[in-house]
């Protein structure tokens, strides 16, 4: 994972912690992201960023996949955004 | 909580069997300090006497819709207050209660009411909660169903099993047998005591956060804590809001989840885990990162707790708790036990004689008393006189480097279903199973899906017809 607070979060970096959880490799990460890989990433991603994700339904709900993750992640870490 | 009246005739209660009264409610877990808050959902404690007051008024509102001693309750409410409220005024008003899971679709709710017959529902009329909470805010509403039936034995808690093998199966459990069990786990001396502290992750609906969690911590004095996220910061947090030694109670996901993070806690004495086998790595991991044991506990719906190892000693193996009395029998578990603790048994060899079959493979060591559980063994079948144990099979495929994750199943012919890992084709592992089984014994189709289902509870669904379902999108393959 990059750097906290540094650079934005990338597709691998969120494949890679999902794999962390039942010592998958990366290709066996599916792109949809079950309710315990959700809490695992989130828990993952707010201790590896020191921060606490402002959760909402609607991030949530787009946290479903891989691609919504990233993106969402994106908009929440704080200074880690893309622009 | 909105009613809707009930009504019931006089020669349904006059055939009802002798049913306890709901004193036991009282004396059990409502019984104690007023002023000393019993739960905390959050940061937002909710005294012993708030609690009571809350049972008082949903008991009045069940009552007020037609509710009767003898009758009958089905309670599907996500965990809460309310649940909580709803849950033990019914008990209190001599009702006997179904527990559905609040995750559990139309289809699945329907096919339960129509198997239960309660005369009154209680559902969410609405539910808010935070994203990822442990608990909801709920406004309950309770609705007459038509063709409602009161309690026809005395059992007050009616819970259907995960359907994770075959049809569900209706299990009952009598207010004897749940106080029976509070015994147990009081005399556990590592188990939470008065003035100590459960972080509850567990389920509330199933029995290991309902009976272990739930009812003891209102039995024992032990204040029960419900996360306001359930991410490894927000148990932590949890953990962290009190000075009291605090227990975690959970499912292995939630220490694999504490595990990989974080720092000691000071008010953490120990973590326990039951529903599945852990991984071996895992006690050791946990107890390095937190000082503290990671403890294990084995029990069923149809029991409660059975057999438990708190202090990480003896992993993979667990004691009999107290009062339980456990043989093994051709490689099966067997739990004493003093009548059926099954409805409407479809399958009468699951208890036989004061036994109960617990269909896990187990073994005991003698000289200690400690079991190990192996895992599931209602898998043996045969095929053309030959015995084959699908778990071996099972274990093989998961076992091949093609294969991610694999369930298999007998209906008239062996199959699996199964997960690929990336690169890997259905060729690839019928060659390589042909290397590791006798032909026999090879699955007759392989159907590879994206995930395999998975039950309400979280565990991997072994329903033939959920994992039919889930393979219609996907290719089934014969070799």
């Amino acid at each position: 994972m990059t750097t906290p607070g540094r650079e934005p979060i990338t597709r691998a970096d969120v494949i890679a912690v999902l794999a962390a959880l039942g010592d998958r490799a990366a290709a066996d990460v599916t792109e949809r992201i079950g309710s315990l890989e959700l809490a695992w990433l989130v828990s993952q991603v707010e201790q590896r960023y020191d921060t606490t994700l402002e959760l909402t339904d609607e991030t949530v709900r787009q946290m479903s996949t891989v691609t919504g993750a990233v993106v969402t992640l994106r908009e929440l870490l704080p200074g880690a955004g893309d622009g | 909580m909105a009613l809707r009246p009930a009504s019931r005739s006089r020669a349904e209660d006059a055939q009802a069997p002798p049913f306890p009264s709901g004193a036991w409610v009282h004396d059990a877990l409502l019984a104690g300090d007023p002023g000393a808050p019993c739960l905390l959902l959050g940061r937002s404690p909710v005294t012993r006497g708030e609690l009571t007051c809350l049972v008082d008024k949903q008991q009045h509102l069940l009552e007020l819709s037609g509710l009767r001693p003898r009758g009958s309750v089905a309670l599907q409410l996500p965990p809460s207050v309310e649940y909580i409220a709803t849950l033990l005024a019914a008990w209190r008003a001599g009702a006997q209660v179904s527990l559905l899971d609040h995750r559990l679709v139309r289809r699945e709710v329907d096919n339960a009411l129509e198997r239960l017959a309660p005369q009154i529902v209680v559902t969410a009329r609405s539910a808010t909660a935070a994203p990822m909470a442990g608990y909801a805010r709920v406004v309950a509403e309770a609705t007459e169903r038509a063709g409602g039936r009161p309690a026809a034995t005395p059992h007050v808690l009616i819970q259907l099993s995960s359907g994770s093998t075959g049809p569900s199966k209706i299990i009952a459990r009598t207010a004897a047998d749940l106080t029976g069990e509070l015994g147990r786990y009081a005399q556990l001396d590592e188990y939470p005591k008065r003035g100590e502290r459960i972080v509850l992750l567990a389920s509330i609906v199933h029995v290991l956060g309902l009976v272990g969690g739930l009812l003891h911590g209102l039995h024992a004095g032990v204040q029960l804590a419900f996360p306001d996220r359930l991410t490894a910061d927000g148990i932590r947090d949890a953990v962290a809001i009190g000075a009291e030694p605090t227990v975690v109670l959970g499912v292995p996901f939630h220490a694999e989840l504490l595990t990989a993070g974080g720092s000691p806690l000071p008010q953490l004495s120990r973590m326990v885990v039951a529903g599945e086998l852990i991984r071996p790595w895992l006690p050791g991991a946990f107890t390095a990162r937190y000082g503290v044991p990671l403890g294990t506990m084995y029990g069923m719906t149809e029991l409660g707790v059975i057999a438990t190892d708190l202090d990480g000693r003896h992993h993979p193996g667990v004691a009999p708790a107290p009062g339980m009395s456990l043989r093994v029998s051709d490689g099966e578990l067997l739990v004493k036990m003093p009548a059926s603790p099954y409805i409407g048994l479809v399958d009468d060899t699951r208890w036989v004689d004061g036994w109960l079959r617990t269909r896990d493979a187990a073994t005991i060591d003698q000289a200690t008393g400690l079991v190990t559980i192996l895992g599931r063994l209602d898998s043996q079948i045969s095929v053309g006189g030959l015995k084959v144990d699908l778990t071996e099979v099972e274990q093989t495929l998961c076992a091949l480097p093609q294969v991610d994750s694999a369930v298999v199943t007998y209906g008239t012919v062996i199959e699996a279903y199964l997960v690929l890992r990336a690169g890997a084709s259905v060729s690839d592992v019928e060659s390589a199973l042909a290397d590791q089984l006798a032909p026999y014994k090879r699955p007759r189709e392989l159907h590879v899906l994206d995930r395999l289902p998975r039950t309400a509870t979280g565990k991997i669904s072994r329903d033939r017809t959920v994992l039919g379902a889930a393979a219609g999108t996907s290719p089934a393959v014969g070799p």
